[in-house]
């Protein structure tokens, strides 16, 4: 009896403890910063483009904080290196979970975001990509999911659009062997097969080559319509190049890693016709995105590496302010579990520069905007939805 | 696939390809006869030969006829200081093999991590435009960078073999690599000697960066990649012949470019280190060496 009205009396005390301690521990957290963790390469053969993401992430962390941050709190990136190197990305999760205690953080390049799963679905953090697009991406875990359309979105679409419309109907797939360029080639074969067209070379290259003289002999010999390359950026261009140059001059698709002013100005008139997806609407389709690349301009006195992806990396931010939100109109504390309900309750997010991001289990889908070159300039070619 | 046409643009572009090779091939193995080390600083001296005149094209915006000599400049004394104050002070110390290997490759990576600080890692090529214009031979393209690859390899190669044997000089690399102390005992200057041949491998090392930096991106570590083909073809050839080396390099390249007629091209570098296994196993005259001068 006595123990039954103790642990009453003990309850309502805690209850009511609690109830008067919130709004403290809320103004307490209100004086600390708000970490959001970004995984990134940093360094490395990857850096020209995640560094660019970073000035993306930067911008946007500017911005939420300009409009009174998350929650009351102002948001401090963190932000490290992973080199696009798995063993690094494992690395940074470690660092992310068991140093800077954070219960969610984003990541990109399908390798590391692969090798960070496991840790991410071990120690229940919520981890988002933001940047990668192996489609197995849906498959890492219940922790794991993406705010960015994996190659299943992209290229399916693309490859669909290469045999309906442009009238292609014998493909060659040259792709980098890893895990970017495995499973989206695939997906590229599967789906023109499936449409009624023929692969007639399904290549792979070493990540290291630079030399691809053989590759491109077997698919002159071959003679297809038309050449997927499905690389990264610092090989794209010297397959293209050296295609061009061994007198091979069908036209060439590839997906957003290619979407890059470098690649124009190292390959000149070989880019032309050159066909990319982007991921994310471009300067016409929303204002908004026109006054973040005049402040890129501004601010960077060159045009960004990858201005889709940097779209997604700016509104990480924003996504993470809705989730943030999320919690704290639920008084919800901040834990991996909770910020996974968050993403999975809210569902549908608003975002400036990528527009609507509806979730749809661990995948997202998104419009495909098609741009090719024409005058050493990427233009607009169509919009599939 | 088997199109006369189509081996006849492998072989081509194999050659062009393995041309670059030839050049840090000859300079690789020219040191190890005439010196006697595996000189893997010339991984680090490749780094700095590149990103001189990376950094003289595109940040001084030099014209190249500038940017090579400033590479030559800058290579040969990096050269030549690690030989005075790096590997002539291991053989007055009668140093083993064992620290020169480890002096040599400690110093490369040394060089490549201070370049990596420097210029990132990010692929940088020499020129903004990796396309070289292609004319059509026989149903064969060749590319003015395969014209030039080619001829630049022939001509240091030409010129190489004139200066060992039709010079004095180059003789006196000869007897030193052939018996330096009796050498001496001739009044040739063992240490000129390396000197020398710093300086030439110096010279081949920028010719080859050039031709290399100009067809695709490189990064800091790259060097350290090159230079295994050149042990490897060096270990083919035969420690001290250094045109056969040459040689063997050539063979290399062309084994990687025909094997895309019977393997999947991702393969293609595996054979590489599949030569280095089978040349340190069935070739043992290197490793004898090695084991000699411990």
């Amino acid at each position: 009896m006595t123990r039954r009205i103790g642990t009453g009396i003990s309850r309502r005390l805690l209850l009511a403890g609690a109830a008067l301690a919130a709004p403290a521990i809320r103004r307490a957290h209100a004086a600390e910063p708000l970490k959001i963790g970004n995984a990134l390469p940093l360094t490395g053969s990857q850096a020209g483009y995640g560094s660019d993401f970073l000035i993306g992430t930067k911008m946007g962390v500017t911005d939420v904080n300009a409009a009174g941050g998350i929650a009351g709190r102002t948001v401090e990136l963190v932000a490290l290196d992973t080199q696009a190197e798995p063993q690094l990305g494992i690395n940074v999760a470690n660092r992310f979970i068991g140093v800077e205690k954070l219960p969610m953080f984003y990541s990109s390049w399908s390798q590391v975001v692969k090798a960070q799963a496991p840790v991410a679905n071990r120690e229940k953090v919520l981890l988002i990509n933001n940047g990668a697009n192996s489609p197995e991406i849906a498959t890492l875990g219940d922790y794991v999911y993406t705010a960015f359309p994996l190659a299943e979105v992209d290229v399916t679409k693309l490859a669909r659009y290469v045999y309906t419309v442009l009238g292609k109907r014998r493909a060659a797939v040259l792709y980098i062997n890893n895990d970017t360029g495995i499973d989206a080639a695939k997906l590229y074969r599967d789906t023109f097969t499936a449409a009624g067209g023929q692969i007639v070379v399904f290549e792979a290259y070493d990540p290291k080559a630079t030399e691809f003289t053989g590759m491109l002999l077997k698919t002159r010999a071959a003679n297809p319509d038309i050449v997927h390359i499905h690389g990264l950026t610092a090989d794209t261009p010297q397959v293209i190049a050296q295609m061009r140059q061994l007198g091979l001059n069908q036209r060439v698709t590839s997906y957003s890693a290619a979407y890059n002013p470098k690649l124009l100005e190292q390959l000149g008139a070989a880019a032309e016709g050159l066909i990319v997806t982007s991921l994310a609407p471009g300067v016409k389709d929303n204002p908004k995105v026109a006054t973040l690349l005049d402040r890129w301009k501004t601010e960077q006195g060159r045009m960004p590496n990858g201005l889709p992806y940097i779209q997604y990396q700016y509104d990480m931010i924003w996504l993470s302010k809705a989730l943030y939100e999320y919690l704290d109109k639920k008084s919800l504390p901040a834990t991996g579990d909770t910020l996974r309900e968050a993403l999975l309750t809210v569902g549908t997010f608003e975002l400036p520069m990528t527009g609507r991001m509806v979730l749809d289990g661990h995948r997202v889908n998104k419009p495909v905007y098609l741009l090719t070159v024409e005058k050493g300039a990427f233009v607009p070619l169509a919009t599939l939805t | 696939m088997f199109d006369p046409v189509i081996l006849a643009q492998i072989l081509w572009t194999g050659i062009a390809t393995a041309s670059p090779f030839v050049l840090l091939t000859a300079g690789f193995a020219l040191t190890l006869k005439v010196t006697g080390l595996w000189n893997f600083a010339q991984a680090g001296l490749m780094a700095i030969a590149f990103y001189t005149m990376f950094f003289a094209l595109n940040a001084f915006g030099l014209p190249v006829v500038a940017a090579v000599p400033l590479g030559v400049v800058v290579t040969s004394a990096a050269a030549l200081v690690i030989e005075a104050y790096g590997l002539q002070v291991l053989r007055e110390r009668h140093s083993g093999n064992l620290t020169f290997f480890i002096f040599t490759l400690i110093l490369s990576e040394f060089i490549i991590y201070v370049l990596t600080l420097a210029f990132g890692t990010e692929p940088q090529t020499l020129f903004k435009s990796i396309l070289s214009p292609v004319s059509i031979i026989g149903d064969i393209a060749v590319s003015d960078w395969d014209k030039v690859a080619v001829a630049m390899a022939a001509t240091g190669l030409a010129l190489l073999w004139g200066f060992m044997h039709g010079t004095r000089e180059g003789q006196f690399l000869t007897a030193v690599a052939d018996n330096a102390p009796l050498a001496e005992l001739y009044g040739i200057s063992a240490i000129r000697a390396y000197r020398v041949t710093a300086v030439i491998a110096a010279l081949f090392i920028v010719a080859a960066m050039y031709l290399i930096g100009s067809h695709g991106g490189i990064v800091p570590n790259t060097p350290l990649e090159l230079v295994l083909t050149a042990v490897i073809a060096t270990l083919l050839g035969g420690i001290g012949r250094v045109f056969a080396a040459a040689a063997a390099a050539v063979f290399l390249a062309l084994i990687q470019s025909f094997s895309i007629l019977f393997i999947d091209s991702r393969w293609q570098n595996l054979l590489l280190y599949g030569f280095l296994f089978a040349a340190i196993l069935l070739f043992p005259r290197g490793v004898r060496l090695i084991a000699i001068r411990r």
